[in-house]
């Protein structure tokens, strides 16, 4: 029993690391309606940042704090000067584009700082504290803490400002949005930035774990698309979920279905993802989009 | 086909066919691998060429940045002295042409398809599969594939690789010097086992099940593996934990992962003795941020000085390589990875062989290469040296136990 | 280019222009030296992945991540085939078969759900393909993967390898190109090009988008079979790494590169898989990410439409410039904005000013 709860807590700590990033996915999904692949690569390019800073001497939290500002605006620019060209045409060349993305953004991280290991600080110490016989560690309970803070300021945002409805107002028709009188552009910028930003705080909560490397966030990437899908794509709350349940559920299954094991649990999000989405296409949490034809 | 397919056809296989032939230096077919005078490719009378294909981008290019990096390091400085005099009396400069393949044997097999026409020989590059993609091309093209950084053992098996020689221990070699440490203790131990799901991870635990063969003493409680792709061990060091072994056998070849099962098994006040490899056992760079020194003994097997330990700090093979590697090796840090270490002794064992070459040709190269014995190239700790001519052994079989005493590593005898 | 609509329209001509570009295309692999021989080999194997993933994706409009998977699904049959002495026939129709119905029942799950959730259950083909490779040691040889050497020429040929590997890849890669051309071009492509386009009018209209997703992607799944027999005959070694992700993203990427939906393009995104790498590796092996990273935005920034679209794009900057110049010019790039940088620059900006209140 024992064993069980801390396989349980262990899961909802892994579950973190993918829930991060999948909150930044569903915030530019929610502000453009696609799926920006390069948003593990942004995080770790602000990750970049936020080390050079403490490298430099800079306290961490504002080291932090700088890179959230310069990540609101590089992901702004990366907007307007790269993604704009694609956002009317086809979709699969926008996605394309952010796969572009990507590989520069690694490439630049991998020609600044080489392709080596840098430990970065921990906003949060490893001391443990014991929760129902689980050992857990302050880093887990903080970067818990973060994630839930942030996901109920984006569904706040999403579902209770007007700046939110706007936003996703762009996403499902910019045409209209447009001339509603909305400023697309600006709208689409705040998105992309806002998600840059929530990449630089991703960014610093999971470098200390995976150490920073310019592919650190490759396979945090694949569970925290999952974590998005089976979430639901446009509920932050959902896509948190999502991830804890993913971390959870994928833990349980290496060690208590032989079959599956350690080697094979990488299929059980997508398993999970699938049967949830055979019952409820619209995802956990998601709301049902009616298409008209 | 409609009017402008054909245009676009025609002008599709134009540019193609231009693209790839511009890719290609001179035409004509030089098959035979022998140009001018009988001498192989790659080899005039003022200059030899080796190429590299080795993983520069992607998960695997921290350490293979260094495989290049230590080798250049090494004729950098041989170069600037004048060159490596050969057997057959003549002086020459060493090239080296490294190229990426990002672990991919697609590409490290096109990568050799670009260099045959050019190196004299392929060496340093790191991967089992990256070098078992060009390995039987290698062999019909009689091309040597030397030194490579694999401890696959095929390529030390002249029969089925005759023109391959891989430079470090091979897995199992590894594993069954610490299990052999384990087994003479003398005392009882309960062994975990965490390793890496492919063959590095398989040969250390088939490389420990060896050493402690027929030893009443040692029983492993718990094997358990990870894929090179996880973001975190958590799971597997919580079940591990719940057995209370004594020692933690950790086949990793993975930095952070390594870093963060230090970290959690300490979180979970489980306290072993552990093992890690000779590729993730750098002192800078995983112990200190494991918290090493919490466990009652962190032991690793090496046959390279580690340039981070104190104990080394004024040694003078230590200083040269690192002036090297920041000379000519463009490597500016003090290294996290033993692979620039084991490039640059490749460099040191390739001159080796140029020496005792009397002819410029690749098989003259082979036999010279084959033929060398108990040489201690640079940064080698002492009871390890050079042979290369046992079969089915690499360059350097031999490795020492050696044990983490919080700053850096002492060479140990007996387990505790 | 050259135009005369008269000459190249007769049925004769036509004629003696496929005889003269299948004779040079055959005479190619004497004339060329080893290496550009193994090259365009290369680029026919990857065609071949590109082409299949065009069906499911470009044709049908159902995004793929999981190409790769059966390309080294194919790769391994073969390689399993030629070690364990199966005729050469046989090895090909497995390669091709196996990997085929693989897709077909992934495709009746898969198909079932829409648009970004086809894209997540195809994401897992590749990722857990690499561990399960592993798990079945016994046929795929684990982690250290197979060699095979079953594609060297035959005695009676007279040939080097590298010619008779790239004339096995132009036989089978050019018939696989033929066909698939056939099937885009008929009813079935019309069919996929209504899917695409709107599902809804594709029910109304008679056609069941479930049975044409599941069509297109168990025929990408039968080409990316072939593709896989070629790759084992030409890099003659296959390993878990061949069914990465990463490399399943790249052939995504040299699809949109080459032109979505185009046979042509398949064969540019082919090229452009193969040849981008080594380019990077010409220019600098230690950056080779940021370069590829850096060419593949800088293509489509210049031809958002792919490679392919380069002769219609240089034919309508010819035809702008052509009647009388600068003013014509002028009003001609700010009366027809239709498509291009300048109508997409406008669009944000026409909405006003920012009072950012949605009422």
């Amino acid at each position: 029993m024992g064993q069980f709860i801390q396989l349980v807590v262990d899961g909802l700590s892994n579950g973190s690391i993918y829930a991060v990033l999948a909150l930044a996915i569903v915030l530019v999904n929610q502000a453009t309606g696609l799926i920006n692949f390069a948003q593990g690569g942004m995080a770790v390019f602000s990750a970049y940042i936020t080390w050079l800073l403490t490298e430099h001497g800079l306290s961490l939290i504002l080291a932090i704090l700088l890179s959230v500002l310069a990540s609101f605006v590089l992901g702004a620019l990366v907007e307007r000067l790269v993604m704009r060209r694609f956002e009317r045409g086809d979709p699969d060349t926008a996605v394309v584009v952010t796969i572009g993305l990507l590989t520069l953004i690694t490439g630049i991280c991998g020609w600044l700082w080489t392709y080596n290991n840098q430990q970065f600080r921990s906003l949060f110490s490893l001391t443990t504290v014991s929760i129902f016989g689980a050992a857990v560690s302050i880093r887990s309970i903080g970067t818990f803490a973060v994630i839930a803070v942030i996901m109920l300021f984006l569904q706040a945002l999403f579902l209770g400002t007007k700046f939110g409805l706007a936003l996703r107002a762009v996403a499902i028709n910019p045409k209209s949005a447009a001339l509603s009188g909305l400023p697309v552009g600006r709208l689409l910028m705040a998105g992309w930035g806002l998600a840059a930003a929530l990449g630089a705080v991703a960014g610093a909560l999971v470098a200390p774990q995976l150490t920073l490397t310019p592919g650190m966030m490759d396979t945090a990437l694949v569970y925290a698309l999952a974590a998005v899908i089976l979430g639901g794509q446009s509920s932050p709350v959902g896509v948190v979920v999502a991830a804890w349940l993913i971390g959870v559920v994928e833990n349980l299954a290496a060690v208590y279905v032989h079959f599956i094991g350690y080697d094979l649990k990488v299929a059980v999000p997508f398993i999970l993802t699938f049967v949830v989405l055979v019952v409820r296409p619209q995802g956990l949490f998601g709301r049902k989009v009616v298409a008209r034809v | 086909m409609k009017l402008k397919d054909y245009q676009r056809l025609t002008g599709a296989i134009a540019l193609i066919a231009a693209v790839s032939t511009m890719t290609v230096a001179g035409c004509g077919r030089g098959r035979d691998g022998a140009s001018h005078g009988g001498a192989s490719t790659g080899i005039t009378d003022s200059t030899i060429t080796l190429g590299i294909t080795t993983p520069l981008s992607g998960a695997t290019a921290g350490p293979g940045t260094c495989t290049v990096a230590g080798i250049k390091a090494y004729f950098g400085a041989a170069n600037a002295a004048g060159g490596v005099k050969f057997g057959d009396g003549k002086t020459r400069k060493v090239e080296i042409k490294s190229l990426d393949d990002a672990y991919d044997p697609q590409k490290a097999k096109a990568n050799y398809d670009q260099l045959k026409g050019s190196v004299f020989a392929m060496t340093a590059g790191l991967g089992t599969p990256t070098n078992r993609a060009y390995r039987t091309a290698a062999i019909s093209d009689k091309v040597p594939q030397v030194l490579v950084m694999t401890g696959d053992p095929i390529f030390n098996d002249t029969s089925q690789s005759p023109y391959q020689l891989s430079l470090v221990p091979a897995y199992p070699n590894e594993g069954e010097a610490f299990g052999k440490l384990l087994a003479s203790s003398g005392t009882a131990h309960k062994v975990a086992v965490l390793s890496q799901n492919d063959d590095y991870g398989q040969g250390y635990v088939e490389g420990l099940k060896k050493g402690i063969e027929g030893a009443s003493n040692i029983k492993i409680v718990k094997e358990l593996t990870y894929e090179a792709t996880d973001t975190s061990v958590d799971a597997q060091i919580t079940e591990l934990a719940a057995t209370g072994a004594d020692v933690m056998f950790n086949a990793m070849s993975i930095t952070p992962l390594a870093i963060a099962s230090l970290q959690k098994a300490q979180q979970l006040n489980w306290k072993p003795s552990w093992f890690l490899p000779s590729n993730t056992s750098s002192p800078a760079a995983i112990l200190k941020p494991g918290n090493a020194s919490a466990y009652p003994g962190v032991y690793s097997v090496s046959f390279a000085k580690a340039p981070a330990s104190p104990a080394f700090a004024n040694d003078p093979d230590v200083k040269k390589f690192l002036s090297d590697l920041k000379q000519y090796g463009s490597y500016n840090e003090t290294p996290a990875f033993p692979h620039c270490m084991w490039s640059y002794m490749a460099g040191a064992i390739l001159e080796q062989a140029f020496t005792k070459m009397t002819e410029p040709t690749r098989d003259n190269f082979m036999k010279a290469l084959r033929g060398i014995s108990d040489f201690k190239a640079p940064l080698m700790l002492d009871g390890t040296s050079v042979n290369t001519s046992v079969d089915k052994q690499p360059a350097v079989s031999a490795v020492v136990v050696q044990k983490y005493n919080g700053t850096g590593y002492a060479t140990v005898e007996n387990f505790g | 280019m050259f135009r005369s609509p008269g000459l190249f329209s007769r049925a004769w001509v036509r004629r003696a222009i496929t005889a003269i570009a299948v004779i040079a295309v055959l005479a190619v692999p004497l004339g060329f030296d080893e290496y550009t021989n193994q090259n365009l080999a290369r680029i026919g194997v990857f065609a071949v992945a590109v082409l299949g993933l065009n069906v499911v994706m470009g044709y049908t409009g159902q995004v793929s991540l999981g190409q790769i998977f059966f390309v080294g699904v194919g790769a391994y049959v073969t390689a399993y085939g030629a070690t364990h002495g199966w005729n050469i026939g046989v090895v090909l129709v497995a390669s091709i078969l196996i990997p085929g119905v693989i897709g077909l029942l992934v495709a009746l799950a898969a198909a079932r759900l829409g648009g970004l959730a086809i894209a997540m259950l195809t994401l897992a083909l590749p990722i857990v393909g690499v561990p399960l490779a592993k798990r079945l040691s016994d046929y795929t040889g684990g982690s250290q993967g197979l060699s095979s050497a079953f594609s060297s020429a035959p005695e009676w040929s007279g040939l080097y390898n590298d010619q008779w590997q790239l004339y096995v890849v132009l036989v089978v890669g050019g018939a696989v190109f033929l066909l698939t051309r056939n099937l885009v071009r008929g009813k079935y492509g019309r069919a996929f090009a209504i899917v695409k386009s709107n599902e809804a009018v594709a029910a109304s209209m008679g056609i069941s988008p479930y049975r044409y997703k599941v069509l297109a992607f168990t025929v990408a799944s039968l080409i990316g079979g072939v593709s896989g027999f070629l790759y084992m005959a030409v890099v003659q070694f296959t390993s878990p790494e061949t069914l990465s992700l990463g490399h399943s993203v790249t052939l995504l990427a040299s699809m949109v590169i080459g032109g979505s939906a185009s046979i042509v393009g398949s064969l540019l995104g082919g090229a452009y898989y193969v040849l981008a790498p080594q380019l990077a590796n010409h220019v600098d092996p230690n950056t080779t990410e940021l370069l590829q990273g850096a060419l593949l935005l800088l293509v489509l920034f210049l031809l958002p439409g792919g490679l392919v679209s380069l002769p219609r794009v240089i034919a309508r900057k010819l035809r702008r410039n052509r009647p009388t110049g600068g003013a014509d010019r002028q009003q001609s790039s700010s009366g027809a904005p239709a498509r291009g940088r300048k109508a997409v620059e406008e669009a944000p900006t026409m909405s006003g000013i920012p009072t950012g209140r949605p009422e």
